[in-house]
């Protein structure tokens, strides 16, 4: 009999849920198939079971337990709250802590992403091979015909050069004046391989609104490919490396221009302590991180018609996609809706289920890309409602899976970075 | 543990992937809505067509296996729990709206549709199916039409049973057939649909059914008043409806929910007060401005201390929010909820309230009321825990009481919630035994074998 440490931990919100079922009609990999094991109550049930002693990590399980995208538009509505978030990925530890982790998830978790270097080297080969996938468009590229598994999957390529390989550890403000505020720049692995050119705008944006911008070199991943998958460990080893390299840096905040980075280093404390004092340094850590979105528009105050509308987007209308990691997990929707509304010489229209999960759910699309498809249809589908020219949004795996669920749908839009749209 | 080869003429007949047999599956449909009911099926099976369910009814039959249909689970009677083992029938996936037919102001649809799918569907044509069970968001028509659901708008529109013009059911036996039809007016013959209607899915399998439904009105205005005495709470819902006035909503909260609700989402309720009633008036703007203005003065009139209409949309919408959070309210309080369904004549409101306080004092435990004043269905919730054996006996005999105070008003045990197990103990109590008798001979002649969803109602 295994101690069930993790699950221990989370017992009081397992015992939480009353089994009402709203989570059903919100639940995006139950609304595909209508099976109770992919839901929320049914999960909860199941891993309440575990805790009884009357379920183990069957093959079964853990696959039930892989069937959720974290996405947490069932607590949104849940009547008591149940913190599905923690139970499931507590559920994925305890997984963790009495299988393993899985020799390729090991290998790629614990080996190669929590090693800067290492992981910057793997993928400045996985640049130089990319012209095995076959270009799509512009710089999105597909997995190979011949590789049926997968689908015809499109990705971003990899930058040719990483943002780790361009930045300046220190940028002063542009006005010459002292800073205002200084604020360490968190990068994330998707801006710094794909879109070091979005995290570059970042930096550029923030000094010319009197902001000075430190970029430590010893940043790693965010940790939340880690925890979410059950691997508590690495997760802790990198919350702890981020926490040093910022730490000693004296800034005011810490910004990501990513929603699943900025909402996984707030999380550290929610996920990962072990202990009280280890709570304590998490939450001292939480209270300095900023999305961008709610920096620009609660700390800066930045109004947004004084922002200035580039030119490639006038007269265009625009529609916003909630990432789950703003919208539920930090709770920023109304900033990022007044910033596009705001904005001269843009148009703007809401989409119906814009709070919906793209249906990436990071690693879940690897193993479920059938499911992602589907719900990435009726986000296209909210997207096609709306007449809109362009989809903003403000995380980059959002945008990775948006841009694959257009092409899939073939529909003209495109997906941006709402900092992409401003000067 | 059924034979494998039941289990592959399951599969031939719906296909692999729609029966279900792991254990994992097996335990996440071993339970519905209810705190204490779970039994494990043998397996659960998923149809697409009324032709699946026919074949699966006659299979069942022959091999005398129990048959469970279960639509959203969110049944709060453990109407679909499969007590005795068998067959989850897992109605979800016939959820196609076949038909909304705005001219008839009917629509068709297939029993695993979501009421709250219909609603957006129907609301697109400016449309609406007035029974609103407020398990809304899980609760599937098919179940909705079985236990003939209720909830807060029945006291203007009624309950499911005045919206079914015609079903399609799989008798027990695996004959399809059909009661009804699309027409408001229908005497040919005897009124079997209704049978079927609150027959908590032992009788058949629903597997079409034709509704009647309203066009939307125009607007509504929400009133909150707030009072010191719940009973005056209670005697103004039965004087603003003798004085005429028939508001869509008339619901109740006690301080105990006011106070949970307020630590939940702060919006400005009263905190100190006894009891508010929430009305909702709609229809004509003009007529509601009137309607509102008569509330307002007949709560005074009959002892409330404030008056509040909802200046908007988005502050009557907070109103409603804290009312359906009541229910979270209850259920996050305390490890063991008893959740009563009884329901009064609207005049007798002020003496089950009364009732209902004397009792809470007498056993010393804490009762809850929230319900649809309006209609006379209040749902007192006992908090206890089941772990603590002297409070768990103080509290099942509080209920007991309750529910034989209601019976003694001339009320019913159960509103909207049906029987299924939670209320077994109370039925033979409170029904006419001639009755009793003839709805187990209706039983028998449809299902001989005691296969479709057997050991509920009566025990």
């Amino acid at each position: 009999m295994k101690d069930l440490k993790e699950l221990k931990k989370i017992e009081q919100y397992a015992d939480s849920c009353i089994k009402c079922g709203f989570c059903t009609f919100f639940c995006p990999v139950y609304q595909e198939d209508k099976i109770e094991t992919n839901v929320a109550r049914g999960k909860n049930f199941l891993i309440r079971q575990i805790l009884k002693g009357e379920q183990k990590f069957t093959k079964e399980m853990q696959d039930i337990l892989g069937r959720c995208l974290l996405c947490k538009r069932c607590w949104f509505i849940c009547p008591p709250k149940t913190q599905i978030d923690r139970v499931v990925m507590a559920a994925r530890a305890q997984k963790v802590n009495e299988k393993g982790m899985g020799f390729i998830k090991r290998l790629i978790f614990s080996k190669l992403m929590s090693h800067r270097k290492l992981f910057g080297l793997f993928a400045k080969i996985v640049q130089k091979f990319q012209w095995i996938m076959p270009r799509t468009e512009g710089n999105v590229r597909h997995v190979p015909d011949f590789v049926k598994v997968m689908g015809r999957r499109n990705f971003p390529e990899f930058a040719k050069k990483f943002m780790r390989d361009r930045v300046k550890p220190v940028y002063e403000s542009a006005d010459g004046k002292p800073a205002k505020i200084r604020v360490g720049f968190f990068m994330g692995c998707l801006i710094d391989f794909m879109y070091p050119d979005l995290g570059l705008k970042a930096i550029e944006f923030l000094t010319r609104h009197g902001v000075e911008v430190v970029v430590p070199k010893d940043q790693n991943c965010c940790g939340i490919p880690m925890s979410t998958n059950g691997d508590f460990k690495t997760a802790r080893m990198l919350a702890n490396k981020n926490i040093e390299a910022f730490e000693k840096l004296n800034v005011d905040y810490i910004v990501s221009i990513c929603a699943t980075c900025s909402s996984g280093l707030k999380d550290y404390q929610k996920y990962l302590p072990e202990n009280e004092e280890q709570k304590k340094r998490y939450e001292a850590f939480e209270k300095k991180i900023k999305d961008i979105n709610e920096f620009i528009f609660d700390n800066l105050k930045i109004k947004p018609e004084d922002l200035t509308l580039k030119k490639e987007f006038q007269g265009k209308t625009a529609t916003w996609h909630d990432p789950c990691h703003l919208v539920r997990y930090q709770n920023i929707k109304d900033q990022p809706r007044a910033i596009l509304k705001g904005l001269n010489g843009l148009k703007y229209a809401e989409m119906p289920n814009a709070d919906l999960c793209c249906g990436m759910g990071g690693s879940f699309s690897v193993y479920h890309y059938d499911i992602t498809k589907k719900i990435g249809a009726k986000k296209m589908n909210g997207v096609k409602a709306t007449g809109a020219d362009i989809v903003v949004t403000a995380c980059p795996g959002c945008m990775m899976s948006l841009e694959d669920s257009a092409i899939q749908n073939n529909m003209p839009q495109k997906v941006y970075h709402i900092l992409e749209l401003v000067e | 543990m059924l034979k494998k080869s039941i289990i592959n003429e399951l599969k031939y007949i719906v296909g692999e992937t729609n029966v279900l047999t792991t254990p994992e599956a097996l335990k996440a449909y071993s339970y519905d809505g209810t705190t204490d009911w779970q039994h494990e099926p043998d397996v659960v099976v998923f149809p697409m067509t009324t032709e699946d369910v026919s074949q699966i009814m006659k299979l069942a039959n022959k091999e005398k296996i129990p048959v469970t249909p279960r639509g959203g689970g969110t049944n709060v009677s453990g109407g679909s729990i499969p007590i005795l083992g068998g067959i989850v029938l897992a109605m979800t996936k016939m959820n196609r709206i076949v038909k909304i037919d705005k001219e008839n102001l009917s629509a068709t649809v297939e029993p695993g549709v979501v009421l709250q799918d219909l609603t957006i569907a129907l609301a697109k044509d400016g449309l609406f199916f007035p029974p609103d069970p407020q398990s809304f968001f899980g609760a599937t028509l098919g179940g909705i039409i079985s236990e003939n659901g209720g909830g807060p708008a029945c006291v203007k529109y009624g309950v499911t049973k005045q919206y079914v013009l015609g079903l399609e059911v799989v008798l027990p036996t695996g004959e399809i057939t059909r009661f009804g039809g699309r027409t408001i007016k229908n005497v040919v013959g005897y009124d079997l649909m209704h049978i079927f209607i609150s027959g908590e899915g032992t009788l058949g399998i629903i597997t079409q059914a034709e509704l009647k439904l309203n066009p939307l009105p125009p607007a509504k205005k929400t009133i909150m008043a707030v009072y010191n005495d719940m009973a005056d709470a209670g005697e103004t819902v039965f004087r603003v409806l003798e004085k005429g006035i028939i508001p869509g909503k008339i619901e109740f909260l006690d301080n105990y929910i006011i106070n949970r609700v307020e630590e939940m989402v702060p919006i400005g309720l009263p905190k100190d007060a006894d009891a508010v009633l929430l009305f909702e008036v709609d229809g004509i703007p003009e007529a509601i401005e009137k309607e509102a203005a008569g509330i307002t003065d007949i709560a005074k009139q009959y002892g409330a201390r404030e008056v509040r209409p909802a200046k908007d949309q988005a502050e009557a919408d907070q109103y409603w929010t804290a009312r359906r959070a009541g229910f979270a309210a209850t259920f996050g309080k305390s490890p063991t909820v008893k959740n009563e369904d009884v329901t009064v004549p609207r005049g007798m409101i002020p003496d089950l309230l009364n009732k209902i306080k004397e009792i809470s004092k007498k056993y010393d435990v804490t009762i809850t009321v929230l319900g649809h004043a309006g209609d006379g269905n209040l749902h007192p919730a006992i908090l206890t825990d089941r772990k603590n054996n002297e409070h768990y006996e103080r509290a099942l005999k509080a209920m007991d009481e309750i529910i034989e105070s209601a019976v003694e008003l001339g009320g019913v045990v159960a509103g909207e919630h049906g029987i299924g197990l939670e209320k077994q103990k109370f039925f033979r109590k409170t029904m006419d035994p001639v009755a009793v008798d003839l709805m187990i001979k209706i039983k028998k002649l449809l299902d001989p074998n005691n296969i479709m969803n057997p050991n509920k109602i009566w025990d």
